[in-house]
């Protein structure tokens, strides 16, 4: 698994991603061609994936992401050190903050 | 997604309403859905405002909210579904509104609450009768329900943008104005804020000031989401350790501890690291009448600029016990199964 701030991205093995998965169409890019995985609501800056693949949304704006890189990619950001991935399937987990009686997402 | 680029900005947007732009794009949803042009506009500096301004109409017709939005929005959408199909339908919205929905839904709630409270608290100063409070309250939400929310419509305007000409008069409000209330021969149409202060999650956030506030002067003072009164806020500049201590309530005292800032208060209270490994330190700051403060001090893998590497503090469930377990916890893990290669 890798780690870039506040996101990380956990290997999944091909046999255990759900099969509409596999037929969804998946995010649009950004405006730079980029699959966003998640992006400051202020200071615009973007955790965001390069290379040809297909994120796929599973629910809601922060919600649980399936990245698909075929042939590997590298995450990047504005602050910190870009990462190589492998090529294959992946979760995308956001992380997130107790509060007493609920959880909140962080946002770096 | 530049719509949604677009669209969260309109969502977004401060300052002075285009006065003559927004009540074009009126006339023009009135006349889209077959109605007479309004004959008057009643420009107000806030939704509360906008309350009181609706109450005090004459003459001004019935409501004609639904023939101007609902109706033409609800079979737009079945038009776009009916082209779609279920599963189409599903990934247009979730490319285009559901990514403003949360935040401009939980915005346009904030506002109504502040304004149905406000409107409650004058009531209860000047009535003499014990429930006027509870009754003006209900009585300001009815009337706040009954908005067509311009800019706040963003989300849905999102996803219809490029898809229907129809949509068009709602579409040209909302780029221009705040919330509307259209009647047969009158329209009530707000200002947009002249503050927007948010959080990186969207949340109303500010330290020194009211987070949203419009020109006629109505506010909403907020620390990172949670509602504050305004003299709250003024009176965090001052903050001591047994200021934080002795406070009762605890979700006042948790904005005080972020505010004040968890590291300054684990110095200066002399608080004792719990457990140390490689992926952080863990913190406990036990609270009188309340559950320890439980904190994982991680230190960014990247450096700053200068060299040096930015520690942080998350707050994890009370019950941990190692770092590791900790900061695992934030990522929805078991303490085994947190084991990233690279982290940067």
């Amino acid at each position: 698994m890798y780690r870039q701030g506040d996101v990380l991205i956990v290997p999944v093995a091909e046999d255990a991603v759900p099969t509409r998965a596999e037929d969804a169409q998946g995010e649009p890019r950004d405006g730079r061609g980029r699959l966003v995985l998640a992006l400051g609501e202020v200071t615009g800056h973007a955790h965001a994936v390069t290379g040809p693949g297909r994120l796929f949304r599973d629910a809601g704006p922060s919600g649980p992401m399936l990245l698909h890189l075929p042939e590997g990619g590298r995450v990047v950001h504005e602050e910190h050190a870009r990462i190589p991935l492998p090529k294959g399937w992946y979760r995308v987990v956001r992380q997130r903050e107790y509060i007493p009686g609920a959880v909140r997402i962080v946002a770096d | 997604m530049q719509y949604i680029d677009t669209w969260r900005a309109v969502a977004a947007a401060t300052g002075p309403a285009d006065r003559a732009a927004a009540e074009e794009g009126v006339g023009l949803a009135y006349r889209t859905a077959g109605l007479t042009e309004p004959e008057r506009f009643v420009w107000v500096g806030s939704p509360k405002a906008a309350v009181t301004a609706v109450r005090s109409l004459r003459d001004a017709g019935r409501s004609v909210r639904d023939e101007v939005r609902t109706v033409p929005w609800a079979e737009e959408r079945r038009r776009v579904h009916d082209a779609l199909g279920p599963t189409g339908w599903a990934e247009l919205w979730g490319r285009s509104g559901a990514l403003l929905w949360d935040t401009t839904r939980a915005l346009a709630e904030r506002i109504r609450t502040g304004v149905a409270d406000a409107l409650a608290e004058e009531a209860a100063r000047t009535g003499a009768d014990p429930d006027a409070a509870d009754a003006e309250r209900k009585s300001a939400r009815m009337v706040l329900l009954d908005a067509v929310l311009g800019q706040h419509d963003a989300a849905w305007l999102a996803a219809f943008d490029g898809r229907s000409d129809r949509l068009a008069g709602l579409a040209r409000v909302a780029r221009h104005a705040g919330w509307w209330w259209p009647f047969e021969k009158a329209v009530v149409i707000c200002e947009r804020p002249v503050e927007l202060h948010r959080d990186e999650a969207g949340r109303l956030d500010r330290g020194d000031g009211p987070a949203l506030a419009f020109p006629d002067g109505f506010a909403l003072h907020a620390w990172r989401g949670m509602p504050v009164p305004a003299e709250f806020l003024s009176g965090l500049a001052s903050l001591t350790p047994e200021r934080i201590r002795t406070e009762e309530n605890a979700e006042l005292r948790r904005v005080m501890l972020e505010f004040y800032g968890y590291d300054r208060y684990l110095a200066e209270s002399g608080a004792r690291p719990v457990h140390r490994d490689g992926t952080g330190v863990l913190w406990r700051i036990p609270l009188a009448d309340d559950e320890d403060v439980t904190m994982v001090e991680v230190v960014n893998s990247t450096p700053e600029p200068d060299g040096t590497h930015k520690t942080y503090w998350l707050r994890v469930p009370p019950e941990t016990r190692t770092a590791r377990e900790g900061v695992a916890w934030t990522f929805g893990l078991d303490a085994e199964a947190y084991a990233p290669v690279r982290q940067t």
